[in-house]
């Protein structure tokens, strides 16, 4: 947890080689197979939803839990990555931070991360709260969190690899 | 260069071949056809009538052949690719350039999908090297999926749509694939080699729906459900839309993957300037 409140947490693993190509099309592949790997982990009851203007991670039956901005694309040199901003929705007190997809050279090897920065999530303790008002967010949302990201890294290398 | 096109007759094909027109060329259909710019032979991929008289003296193959629609689509693609790989082999073809699926190459394609891939593989088995082109939905007139998306726009003002709606997809303009096509013909780099032909735009297919329909001037309300499943579809669409439920099925369940480029070599190898869906959706409507 951060001094803002806000928090970060960061997912990698390493490989032997790249998953996607540096390119616009690489970039977005990386973004697309993480909503890909929510609607898996999920079984369909959380799903990413997109328009032009960004996207909505809505649970069956209609409630909102995160709205995103579209993605921002990128790659130089080695370091592709695709970051959304986080703008609402039920699981964040406020706008603000971004959950960035991410692959990057890291020695003969290629890191691939899950990135969250400045987030400030609705179901953790606030700065001077007793930790048990943080309970859901320790214990639900975060390994949810983490445990998306390695069906994420799963699904990266299962589709490079076929 | 001799130039044989299976499939020539087809939404693909007629696109196709007058960009080969410098080329001799032979189109392949399996009913009789006399036009302008190709010497028109009937042969059938499927039982192997005909396949290899139309491949005779052939230097580059175009194979735009599909079952879907029949029951066991599957099995007769596979069939009818290998014919076509053996025979090519016998000719001396130097080159097989095929027309594959954007998203097929993913662990958990549906089964229109992974024939498609199924059928590149079948291709290459007897040796002569094939050129894949790996597209998306294709933007044109009679083009099954654009054809399935404009009967519900035109039908229904209100969609009652499975989730596969928010599903990502990087259509591309019927003219664009030809000129990718028409663009690897013969050349050496290519051969064994897949590219992923996208288009210059990833949408939705709700953001797609609401473009043609904005397109013709109509407003539909779209109301996802969680529960529509590719058989219901299929039967929902074989009652409001031109396309039997029997082509629509295979391409809903393949709708639930995300269909876009993951590399852009062709777009390298090949620097076309690239029709925005809007222009292309205007032309097939046209």
């Amino acid at each position: 947890m951060l001094e803002s409140g806000g928090f970060e947490s960061r997912q990698r693993v390493l490989v032997g080689e790249p998953v996607v190509e540096a390119s616009e099309a690489g970039a977005r592949t990386l973004g697309v197979t993480y909503w890909q790997a929510v609607d898996r982990f999920t079984r369909g009851c959380v799903r990413a939803s997109w328009t032009g203007g960004g996207g909505k991670l809505k649970l069956i039956g209609g409630a909102t839990l995160l709205t995103f901005g579209p993605p921002e694309l990128s790659f130089d040199g080695g370091l592709v990555k695709c970051r959304h901003a986080i703008q609402g929705g039920l699981l964040a007190l406020r706008a603000g931070g971004s959950v960035t997809l991410a692959q990057r050279p890291q020695g003969v090897q290629q890191e691939l991360s899950v990135t969250v920065e400045g987030y400030l999530p609705r179901l953790a303790a606030r700065a001077g709260a007793p930790p048990w008002t943080g309970m859901l967010y320790a214990k639900g949302q975060s390994p949810f969190h983490a445990a998306v990201s390695r069906r994420y890294f799963g699904l990266l290398l299962r589709s490079h690899d076929s | 260069m001799k130039v044989t096109v299976f499939g020539a007759t087809g939404v693909v094909g007629q696109a196709l071949v007058p960009l080969l027109a410098e080329h001799e060329l032979t189109a392949v259909s399996r009913s009789t056809r006399d036009e302008p710019g190709a010497r028109y032979v009937v042969a059938d991929a499927a039982s192997g009538e005909g396949v290899a008289a139309a491949l005779e003296g052939a230097d580059v193959v175009y194979y735009l052949v599909h079952s879907l629609g029949a029951r066991d689509f599957e099995e007769q693609d596979r069939a009818a690719a290998e014919t076509v790989s053996h025979e090519a082999a016998n000719a001396g073809v130097k080159q097989i350039v095929y027309l594959g699926g954007l998203g097929a190459d993913g662990p958990d394609a549906s089964p229109h999908l992974r024939s498609r891939r199924e059928t590149g593989e079948r291709l290459a088995s007897a040796g002569v090297p094939v050129t894949t082109l790996r597209a998306a939905m294709i933007v044109g007139k009679g083009s099954a999926a654009f054809e399935t998306i404009l009967g519900l726009v035109k039908r229904l003002p209100v969609m009652v749509t499975p989730s596969w709606v928010s599903t990502p997809t990087q259509p591309i303009a019927l003219d664009d694939v030809a000129r990718y096509l028409a663009g690897v013909c013969g050349n050496e780099a290519t051969y064994g080699e897949g590219y992923d032909a996208g288009g210059p735009e990833v949408m939705t297919y709700r953001q797609m729906i609401e473009r043609i329909a904005a397109l013709l001037g109509r407003n539909p309300a779209i109301v996802e459900v969680p529960v529509l499943t590719p058989y219901l579809s299929s039967l929902w669409l074989n009652l409001v839309t031109p396309v039997s439920a029997s082509v629509a099925r295979p391409l809903v369940e393949g709708l639930r993957n995300p269909t876009i480029a993951r590399e852009e070599r062709i777009r390298k190898l090949l620097p076309l300037e690239l029709t925005p869906f809007d222009e292309a959706a205007r032309r097939a409507l046209a």
